[in-house]
């Protein structure tokens, strides 16, 4: 059991995480919880359909940000911003895809924005070809269909 | 604290249950997700889409809504020529809404209106109803403006083929229409011709139908006036504004402002060679009377029952340089000669009057 002050978070294959509430409460979904009944606080926190490594990877980043907002002069803008942009570089498309949902799914505004910011940058100045190609897309577009789309639009291409 | 776990287990059970019902189960469970899609006809179909590997698609709809809200328009229609969602998606009003505004919502102007004008031409096809409704103002205007401009634009050049492809009334259809240069707006041009080598419009704003060129970022007027239509290329952005009031070129505007005008105010009127021809907007400021000092203090120029304009552009000696119109009766004054000057407004935003500023020619006209 957490002591006071800190969360404990379990990830859908077991793994628990012990987290100061600060970190925790970036989560919109997670402060939800706790703010309805504070009891919650001292017991464990199920994170459904999230796996330890995910749940890692959110931690490490809401921890960096709670650290910042609290104090400013420790972690400057500067600073967020370079892990930040670490952060993205490092993940593979499945952790991108995973780190997506789970965010999305806790509410972690933040970290839903970067990411969603990364996934565009890799569709900037990409043919709808590559596009299918990075992100595992079927085209399902009948040949007169494409070829219609492709008379349509050449200015954009 | 009994209570607790009961608590947790309720909550795992409503989050399972949510979960369940969620698209997101099938990514975290990485199961190979089975799309069901309506093709063509209607009817739908399964596709299993053979990998284990996850699709931008498999995320939930928020966050992929999030990423696309991110894309510019060229990207935007790239993506709407991947798959048959992402094509749907693509096409959504709510996207083009924020492009449509950034770079047209100054020269198209209010995009309320502007979609408003595209409803009431949906309504008015269907059922007619807005002949009983009382509209007013800019809508009014908007409206009856943007259902001539895309009848005419749709029998000339859109074509059939464009609205096969996109909902016909949507905000990428209009974007995608202006920026290809076949949908003729109207707007109003600064120096009409100059770039013909025209120097008789200096300080003037006249209306035209524009087309743009995104290939150089310029626009191509057409005038109607003269009695033959004149055309003009390569305009900068700098030299078009959207008309500042609601008042048709042929139309004489009311003016509200005599009462008040005093020297050094800066004004634009409405001028035409004569009656056949449409108005031009142009720029002057209102003069002191030739028995006036001009000093401040002495000055009655306002008291008087006429106003004093003057066109700085022109030569002292110049007939285009004054004219004098009366405070309490004018609506239109003027002769074959000089031509007919018609409604005023005063400008109060220095922007305009900035504007004006910029256009000023390096050399007095005669």
């Amino acid at each position: 059991m957490a002591s006071k002050g800190n969360l404990t978070l379990k990830s859908c294959n077991g793994k628990e995480f012990i987290v100061e509430e600060k970190v925790a409460v970036m989560s919109t979904t997670i402060k939800n919880m706790v703010d309805v009944d504070d009891s919650f606080a001292q017991g464990v926190i199920p994170i459904i359909g999230v796996d330890g490594k995910i749940l890692a990877k959110l931690i490490e980043y809401c921890k960096e940000h709670a650290e910042a907002d609290e104090d400013e002069e420790v972690k400057s803008e500067e600073y967020l911003k370079k892990f930040d942009e670490k952060f993205v570089d490092e993940l593979n498309l499945n952790d991108l895809y995973d780190l997506l949902k789970a965010s999305n799914y806790l509410e972690i505004t933040k970290l839903l924005n970067l990411l969603c910011q990364k996934v565009a940058s890799m569709i900037k100045g990409k043919k709808p070809e590559e596009i299918r190609r990075i992100f595992n897309i079927k085209n399902d577009f009948t040949p007169e269909e494409e070829e219609e789309i492709n008379r349509q639009n050449p200015w954009a291409f | 604290m009994a209570v607790i776990p009961w608590f947790l287990g309720e909550l795992s059970r409503v989050l399972i249950s949510w979960f369940s019902r969620s698209k997101t189960i099938r990514g975290f469970f990485h199961v190979a997700p089975i799309l069901v899609k309506k093709n063509g006809n209607g009817k739908t179909e399964n596709l299993l889409v053979e990998t284990d590997e996850y699709s931008l698609l498999d995320l939930p709809d928020l966050a992929l809504d999030c990423i696309l809200e991110r894309l510019s328009t060229s990207e935007l229609c790239s993506m709407a020529a991947v798959c048959r969602s992402l094509r749907e998606k693509c096409r959504s009003d709510h996207l083009w809404e924020k492009h449509m505004k950034q770079k047209w919502g100054r020269l198209i102007g209010n995009i309320a209106a502007y979609q408003q004008g595209q409803r009431f031409i949906a309504l008015r096809n269907r059922a007619k109803l807005l002949k009983s409704k009382k509209k007013k103002g800019l809508f009014r205007y908007s409206s009856i403006f943007w259902t001539k401009i895309w009848n005419r634009s749709k029998e000339n050049e859109i074509g059939s083929d464009q609205r096969n492809l996109f909902p016909v009334y949507s905000i990428m259809s209009w974007y995608l229409a202006i920026e290809s240069g076949k949908f003729w707006f109207p707007a109003q041009v600064y120096n009409r011709e100059v770039q013909n080598g025209q120097l008789g419009f200096m300080l003037s704003c006249y209306d035209a139908e524009l087309s743009y060129d995104s290939s150089t970022d310029t626009f191509t007027a057409r005038y109607s006036a003269h009695g033959r239509r004149t055309i003009e290329d390569k305009i900068e952005w700098n030299r078009i504004r959207a008309p500042a009031v609601d008042t048709p070129a042929h139309v004489l505007h009311v003016s509200d402002c005599l009462h008040e005008l005093k020297p050094g105010d800066h004004i634009e009127v409405q001028w035409r060679r004569n009656k056949d021809f449409p108005y031009g907007w142009w720029y002057g400021v209102v003069g002191h009377f030739e028995s006036c000092t001009g000093h401040e203090s002495q000055c009655q120029c306002h008291l008087n029952d006429t106003v004093v304009l003057e066109f700085k552009q022109y030569t002292l000696g110049s007939r285009w340089r004054r004219t004098i119109i009366n405070r309490k009766e004018h609506r239109e004054v003027g002769n074959g000669a000089d031509g007919f000057y018609g409604g005023i407004r005063k400008l109060c935003d220095p922007n305009e009057i900035l504007m004006w500023k910029c256009l000023w020619p390096k050399t007095t006209l005669e």
